[in-house]
């Protein structure tokens, strides 16, 4: 953030937009020329360093953004009083002796007082009249500083001449692809107020309790705060309304990553951290199964009414997603708040709930529809939630067979893979499977996976006739060769269907026989 | 029953009823109040005898104090216009006439827990002071690295504005000292977000130039007393005016006509015209996009400071430094750097915004007690801390406001047996300063 006298903007039509320096030669000219200068000025005053840069404004540059950028380079290095002695108690010292000679009027009296002085501190009078105001900030001498790349500098820059345009805003809202636990924690740590609305997505609108009565910048600061918790996002599209501080007339400010992203320094998006211990520990344990639900961490805010309630997780399997939400050691307060907001929530969230909480409120929460509720003690266990992702699951799987059993599904390809099936109808793979593997569709035979027609498995059942005539036998590898070149992947269910065994030789496909199964044969 | 509370610098109120005073927040689904509204609030669901769970308050534990506040006749009279006024209102009265008694003297009847708002972290330390002496009572303060509550705090314009949200319930009685600093915009909002039924402000200066003192009559209580420099001149100190005019050096005639000259012409190439502080202000909003305007601007500005930095001037104050050796002397400057320089030259205590806060202690503390006879300062020290001694002001330069020139000259009323104080004001001849001078003397009698 910079000084609100360093702000460079300037207003069309009802628009706000600040003067973003991009990366062209003469800003990083500019930037070059500032990062070199701090560089050789190690070992210098502060005031010999800030004429130099006083220098690049007389050059032409906008002098606004040279301060800018030198006090970005400020908060990169380390200047440090260089003294002989501690210049407060050298000037109370000198005083004092004023105290004792009188004040002096003429350069010998006051050359006198400082002799003295000196001679006590056993110091040149040169010293004494060196670090006399060595403190003062322009005194100070450059000790470190650690350089950055003009295109950093350029990034800090855009970044901060942002956050300042902000402190003059009245309210801000913004959409964007994650980081939702962080910033609505810190909307609630800058004492901000939210509100939430679906605009092509959850959009988050901004102000503070007293934006209520008027059009305030009082919160402009705490909005400015949470513009780099924004654009640490990969995407985000930000709009403001910002007093114009000449006028106090509104504009508008817009911000969004497609075009300014590559302006601002990106901020470094916190790292996900899990609150507790059960959080962590039900994640893990999940993940180890493979239930076909994809398990994510701090999915998009759910809107309660005006609210937001930011899941623990969502699950999502075959179009289904449930929101799962652990209720461990909460206050009493911030339980009934929490009741209050689930009651608002529109879709499908599973509470996993510590038993030490259960009360009437809580319970009144199971006559919700769209909530369900799984208690736990100590420990959250996969078993109850499995089963109840199965029966959620079968829910769905048991409708959509409803639904494929009320088409009258008309094959004429010899080969219908069962998951390409589901795929073009929309349905799991699951209850396509379930509808076709059970009652196939006349002149069709249902293997594993697909489903082959009576005729094809005839061709088949021909070609592998010939090719075994003269020996009774056949290579594995020469059997499957023929079935895939029909078009079907499963030989071995193919095989199996023909009335054919596999005889095995060692665990090596090569050696592997087809010959005629006598069971079936008769032979 | 309804329930009102506080939040972030806000009321709010859950329940069937509403009040005139609130709005609905559908943010929140409840009425929302601005703060000060609290006491109209909870005396309009009286009258309509509905029954409120009041959770506003969290007022640090009263404390016992022991009061030896003797007021003057008129400070009784401010006082009583106050108490009638309902506990609320702006007393003007001059600086040096001890409006600070006024206030203790307010605490001690209402034994309530107190916000003092100061404009400086200088004035925390003199008010803490007085509660101890005249209060028995150790007061806390909320700002410059302090940071705690107690039934009488102290705390800056800047504090209370950034804490408004955590310190907005935690007192009945806040007073403004130096009452003109709140109407400014964000400050009002002090007013807004404190829920604090009585309120007390105090100044010299009420009337503001941008008009915007009017804001306060709402906030704080309309001015319940005013009296002039001359109806207690008895109680002030008597005091002499006097304006010592120099000549530049030759070399600074120069750099002064030469600059000047580059603003004038641009100016008139530009055919801009500057009467009114309106038109100086528009003018300093070109210099942001217009790099001319701002060249003529700096050129200006260096002319001035030429001016006001004259050479001429310190061989004068070398002479007025002879002349009043034996007296309490504050001189005051314009900018830093003269500070600085008027420091060196004479060894003479300097304080500025860049001083340090336990240095600034020690140096008044030391000019309090006679060990430092002279302190120079830019304008820090113009408004609050009292050195009741301190008779000579050398002013070398200054705005043309006439409010600062009144708080300086306050600096010195203070009544001490037998003083005599006197303003010497040092300018240039045949420079800006003649006319910023004259401007800051037009309502000398007016604004005292």
């Amino acid at each position: 953030m910079l000084p609100s006298n360093l702000l460079s903007v300037w207003k069309r039509k009802g628009e706000i937009l600040p003067r973003y320096a991009k990366s062209s030669s003469s800003n990083d000219e500019a930037a070059n020329f500032l990062i070199e200068a701090y560089k050789s000025h190690i070992g210098e005053k502060k005031k010999v360093l800030k004429a130099l840069v006083a220098e690049l404004e007389d050059k032409g540059y906008e002098y606004r953004f040279v301060r800018a950028l030198s006090l970005l380079l400020d908060r990169k290095s380390t200047f440090v009083c260089q003294c002989k002695v501690d210049p407060v108690d050298l000037r109370r010292k000198i005083f004092q002796a004023t105290e004792q000679f009188g004040l002096p009027t003429t350069s010998e009296n006051r050359r006198k007082i400082l002799e003295i002085v000196a001679s006590k501190m056993a110091l040149a009078v040169e010293d004494v009249e060196e670090d006399f105001y060595s403190d003062l900030d322009g005194e100070l001498v450059l000790e470190k500083f650690s350089a950055p790349s003009a295109s950093e500098l350029l990034g800090e820059y855009n970044l901060g001449l942002t956050q300042t345009l902000l402190f003059d805003a009245t309210e801000l809202s913004f959409t964007a692809s994650g980081n939702w636990q962080d910033l609505f924690h810190a909307i609630k740590k800058f004492g901000l107020i939210y509100e939430v609305y679906q605009d092509n997505g959850l959009w988050v609108k901004i102000d503070g309790p007293g934006s209520l009565f008027k059009l305030t910048r009082r919160y402009g600061v705490g909005i400015a705060k949470l513009l780099p918790i924004i654009v640490a996002n990969l995407e985000w599209t930000v709009r403001a309304k910002v007093l114009w501080r000449f006028t106090n007339e509104i504009c508008d400010f817009k911000l969004e990553s497609q075009k300014h992203a590559s302006l601002l320094k990106k901020p470094h998006l916190p790292i996900v951290t899990y609150d507790s211990s059960i959080e962590e520990d039900f994640a893990s344990k999940f993940q180890a199964l493979t239930t076909g639900w994809a398990l994510k961490r701090e999915p998009e805010p759910v809107t309660a009414g005006k609210h937001v309630i930011i899941p623990d997780f969502s699950l999502e399997k075959a179009g289904i997603k449930i929101y799962l939400e652990i209720v461990g050691f909460w206050t009493e307060t911030y339980l009934l708040r929490k009741i209050e907001k689930l009651k608002q929530v529109e879709v499908k969230m599973l509470l996993l709930v510590n038993e030490a909480l259960a009360c009437e409120k809580l319970s009144a929460l199971e006559k919700r529809p769209q909530l369900d509720l799984i208690y736990y003690r100590d420990k959250i266990s996969l078993a109850p939630i499995l089963r109840y992702l199965e029966t959620k699951f079968d829910d769905v799987k048991f409708k959509e067979i409803k639904l494929l059993e009320g088409l009258s599904i008309r094959f004429t390809e010899p080969v219908v893979a069962f998951r390409e099936f589901a795929d073009r109808i929309g349905v799991s793979a699951e209850a396509s499977r379930a509808f076709l593997a059970i009652s196939p569709p006349s002149g069709y035979v249902a293997l594993a996976d697909i489903l082959v027609s009576n005729e094809k498995l005839l061709q088949i059942g021909d070609r592998i006739r010939v090719a075994m005539s003269q020996s009774g036998k056949l290579p594995l590898k020469e059997a499957a060769r023929i079935i895939e070149e029909e078009g079907v992947d499963d030989s071995a269910n193919v095989l199996t269907m023909l009335g054919y065994r596999i005889r095995w030789r060692g665990i090596n496909s090569e050696q592997a026989e087809v010959s005629k199964d006598p069971k079936n044969f008769g032979e | 029953m309804l329930r009102l509370w506080f939040d972030k610098g806000t009321l709010l109120l859950k329940g069937e009823a509403g009040t005139p005073y609130g709005k609905w927040d559908t943010r929140v689904g409840c009425y929302r109040i601005k703060a000060y509204h609290y006491r109209d609030v909870l005396e309009y669901l009286a009258e309509s005898k509905l029954q409120v769970e009041d959770d506003v308050p969290m007022l640090p534990p009263l404390e016992h104090l022991k009061s030896n506040v003797e007021l003057r006749d008129y400070q009784n009279e401010a006082l009583n216009n106050w108490c009638k006024a309902r506990n609320r209102g702006v007393l003007v009265l001059p600086t040096a006439a001890g409006k600070t008694f006024i206030a203790l003297k307010a605490i001690q009847q209402l034994k309530v827990q107190t916000l003092i708002v100061v404009p400086t972290l200088d004035l925390i330390d003199q008010w803490k002071k007085r509660i101890k002496d005249y209060l028995n009572l150790e007061a806390d303060a909320v700002g410059g690295g302090e940071n705690t509550l107690r039934m009488v705090t102290v705390t800056t314009y800047d504090s209370a504005y950034i804490h408004a949200e955590q310190l907005g319930n935690k007192f009945l009685l806040i007073v403004f000292d130096e009452v003109h600093h709140l109407a400014s915009t964000g400050y009002i909002q002090i007013a807004e977000m404190y829920t604090a039924p009585y309120r007390m402000g105090l100044t010299a200066t009420y009337e503001r130039s941008d008009q915007r003192h009017s804001l306060l009559s709402q906030l704080v209580g309309d001015p319940v007393y005013s009296v002039g420099i001359e109806e207690i001149a008895g109680h002030l100190s008597p005091y002499t005016y006097e304006k010592i005019s120099v000549e530049l050096t030759p070399q600074e005639q120069q750099i002064y006509k030469s600059q000047m000259s580059i603003f004038r012409s641009f100016l008139q190439q530009r055919k801009i015209t500057l009467k009114s502080a309106a038109d100086f202000q528009k003018f300093i909003m070109t210099t942001g996009r217009d790099p001319k305007a701002r060249e003529a601007l700096l050129a200006r500005n260096r002319a001035i400071r030429v001016a006001v930095n004259s050479e001429a001037k310190l061989n004068v104050l070398s002479q007025q430094l002879e002349t009043y050796k034996n007296e309490k002397i504050l001189i005051f400057t314009l900018y830093n750097d003269l500070v600085y320089r008027i420091s060196l030259r004479f060894l003479i205590p300097a304080i500025t915004y860049q001083t340090s806060r336990e240095e600034r202690r020690e140096i008044l503390s030391n000019f309090g007690n006679d060990k430092y006879p002279v302190v120079v300062t830019s304008q820090v020290l113009d408004e609050g801390v009292d050195v009741p001694d301190a008779s000579v002001g050398l002013v070398l330069g200054g705005t043309g406001s006439n409010r600062e020139y009144v708080q300086r000259l306050g600096r010195l009323l203070r009544k001490k047996e037998g003083k005599l104080a006197r303003l010497i004001e040092i300018i240039s001849k045949e420079t800006m300063e003649v006319g910023t001078s004259r401007r800051r003397h037009q309502k000398i009698r007016g604004a005292a």
